[in-house]
């Protein structure tokens, strides 16, 4: 019963006590606190020195134990930074806004373990529809006319894409229909048990509803735009916590109902399609790379490319998928680095377009320094996480059935590449054409410290490659049906 | 019974495509939700039971009073004009409804070949789908996109007793809760697009692209 209460009774209370208390520094303590439990239950479950029993329709196995793990990782620290953040705000009126966001953020963080813990298909909708409700807030923090018009769209986006989720949801009923789980309860293990009796032209209608309907919330083209205006008019803590973690809950979702198909008839059709949303995405970030002049947007449209490589890697299999799994998990923390330094820049420069941006390597050393190492994390250069991951996506890519959509991913990726560069190194070293170079001191801040921690780990958990990480990942790869 | 309860839902869909007034839209809604509840409300002339009671009461207390009375009390204080202009004429937005309709309700009676399936709800409901989504795309004011929204959420709501889904009656609340909620935040961004932007119509939204 502890787990239950723990990871998401205590963040509902706690986003209830938020409601009752005015004084910031307490909502702060009390978060943190929720958030630091939240951690060590996670990373004590992970290592499996504890399996807590769950009540019904939650449960905890391999997947969930490892998105848990990274939700509760980025949750920490974004929870830490939060107030650092909030005593300096980029715009005046976030005043407002601070007032509940402690709430919001215990709530997500209630939602989001409700629905990577569930283990079932009604309760993962409830849940993940409360996780846009508990972000929708949060994106409007800024209180200005982008911040509107990105939470409306985003609001109406993801709630018809969950609402086809849910039509999706209903159709796996109907594939039953016939077979000895009819009118039982939407389990994930029933049906995965029972895979190869469902009806398979339904199982088939689940797939793309669920998979299209999710795709909102996920990112995956061309479902994105909703999700890039949300992430990129976000503040810089919840646009790294809709990076590193919400995209991955309704990842999550996608994975269940994939994982269903696997032993069944329709498996190839899923498979296409979801290589099919993989290229798509990289395509889209591909375009959009040459015009944006934003550089949250482009951080944002860096995450589409990112699960577009994941769900590309869980599509192709095998190694592929290995890789994408750890994909995920370095993806969202170098995330949250990239967008708590872009947080930085945008408080200084108080602009969010690229070309007021100059010179932060003399103006803001720190701040520059990190955003350079950042790149090169995301970008794939080692000894970053990312290197090791994308090289076992492509491994698995090259000596699967569709060797040629490598040579298209590279190709997509080297552009990418080159224009993030661009874009990046405009803003460290370019000097505005009639002023002299600057040069400035910058204090050494919380989210610098946050920043080298989670760039040391990048390396550290690249390097040393645990063996409870592997072991946990190529048990996914187990219950998914995958010979390694 | 349960065919005559979703013909009528038919009907008040080609109602929803005809009519250009946003009140008319409201009471849609709330015949939509009555039908739902008594459709609810049948299993109940056999058998009653206390417990079974309360997914009906919360259909009718959330679909029925509280969204309906939420939106008119936006409507109301938003001052929004009480016509909407729509992107295309009635005269095409009908006929296309009335051909999705069609293809609906032959697509479901093949499929009811291969699977049992209760085709005129299930047609139904999924016609409701469709035409919610028409709503959101071929209207501009921004409370008709919620009322689209809405309509495409009881067709949701139908298609799902027409699968006979045993969804467990906590759940069940958990998703009209939910839709509540998405309900509730939108007027409130309703309220704050209106003093922000003056207006609410979706052309109003267009500062965020690339």
């Amino acid at each position: 019963m502890y787990g239950i209460i723990i990871l998401i009774l205590f963040p509902l209370v706690v986003s209830g006590l938020c409601s009752l208390v005015k004084d910031l520094r307490i909502q702060y303590a009390v978060s943190l606190l929720v958030a630091l439990l939240h951690l060590s239950l996670s990373l004590v479950i992970f290592l499996g020195l504890l399996q807590p029993q769950l009540p019904t329709f939650f449960g905890i196995d391999s997947l969930n134990k490892l998105f848990l793990l990274i939700l509760s990782n980025v949750y920490f620290w974004v929870v830490l930074v939060s107030y650092s953040y909030l005593q300096k705000p980029v715009m005046p009126n976030a005043e407002k806004g601070k007032k509940n966001y402690f709430l919001f953020l215990n709530f997500y963080l209630a939602a989001n373990s409700a629905a990577l813990l569930s283990n079932h298909f009604g309760m993962f909708w409830v849940a993940a529809e409360a996780t846009t409700l508990s972000v929708v807030p949060l994106i409007y923090f800024y209180r200005n006319e982008e911040a509107l018009e990105a939470m409306w769209k985003y609001l109406f986006l993801v709630s018809i894409g969950i609402a086809f989720a849910f039509i999706g949801i209903l159709m796996l009923t109907l594939s039953a229909k016939g077979t000895i789980i009819e009118g039982e309860q939407l389990f994930y293990d029933e049906y995965i048990r029972n895979a190869n009796l469902l009806n398979p032209i339904w199982l088939k209608a689940s797939f793309i509803f669920i998979f299209v309907g999710l795709s909102t919330k996920i990112g995956v083209a061309p479902m994105h735009s909703g999700d890039v205006d949300a992430t990129s008019n976000a503040p810089s803590p919840i646009a790294a916590l809709m990076s590193g973690s919400l995209r991955l809950t309704a990842l999550i979702g996608v994975m269940r109902i994939y994982q269903i198909l696997r032993p069944t008839s329709s498996f190839e059709f899923s498979r296409t399609l979801l290589i099919i949303g993989g290229m798509l995405s990289l395509f889209i970030v591909f375009v959009y790379i040459f015009k944006v002049r934003n550089y949250k947007r482009m951080l944002a449209y860096s995450s589409v490319e990112h699960l577009g490589l994941i769900t590309l890697g869980i599509g192709f299999g095998g190694l592929a998928f290995i890789g994408a799994m750890y994909h995920a998990v370095y993806n969202s923390m170098t995330k949250v680095v990239l967008f708590l330094t872009a947080g930085n820049i945008h408080r200084n420069y108080k602009s969010r377009e690229v070309d007021n941006v100059r010179a932060v390597l003399n103006i803001l050393p720190k701040t520059g320094w990190i955003l350079l190492l950042a790149f090169l994390a995301i970008s794939g250069i080692p000894p970053f996480g990312i290197f090791f991951s994308e090289i076992k996506i492509y491994e698995g890519m090259l000596f699967s059935d569709k060797p040629y959509l490598l040579a298209l991913v590279m190709f997509f990726l080297l552009f990418i590449f080159v224009n993030m560069g661009k874009i990046i190194f405009t803003m460290l070293y370019k000097n505005s054409a009639d002023e002299q170079p600057q040069t400035g001191t910058e204090q050494f801040e919380l989210s610098h410290i946050i920043s080298i921690i989670l760039l040391i780990m990048l390396v550290v958990i690249a390097v040393a490659s645990p063996d409870i990480l592997y072991e946990n990942i190529s048990n996914i790869a187990h219950d998914f049906g995958m010979k390694l | 019974m349960e065919n005559v309860l979703s013909i009528l839902f038919c009907l008040s869909l080609f109602y929803v495509s005809i009519t250009s007034r946003v009140k008319a839209l409201v009471s849609v809604l709330i015949a939509q939700g009555l039908i739902l509840v008594v459709l609810l409300m049948i299993p109940f002339i056999y058998e009653f039971s206390v417990f079974g009671i309360i997914l009906p009461v919360t259909v009718l207390l959330v679909k029925v009073i509280l969204i309906p009375r939420y939106i008119n009390k936006v409507i109301l204080d938003l001052d929004i004009k009480r016509r909407f202009e729509p992107t295309i004429q009635q005269m095409v937005f009908l006929p296309l409804v009335i051909v999705s309709m069609t293809v609906i309700f032959i697509t479901a009676s093949i499929l009811s070949e291969n699977t049992a399936l209760d085709v005129i709800p299930f047609a139904s409901g999924f016609s409701a789908i469709i035409v919610g989504i028409y709503i959101i795309m071929f209207r501009k004011k921004l409370i008709v996109h919620v009322c689209g929204f809405l309509i495409l959420e009881n067709g949701i709501f139908l298609f799902g007793t027409s699968v006979a889904s045993d969804m467990p009656m906590m759940i069940e609340i958990g998703i009209l809760l939910d839709v509540f909620v998405v309900v509730f935040l939108m007027g409130i961004a309703l309220n704050k697009i209106k003093s922000t932007f003056e207006g609410f119509e979706v052309t109003h939204l267009g500062r965020l692209k690339d």
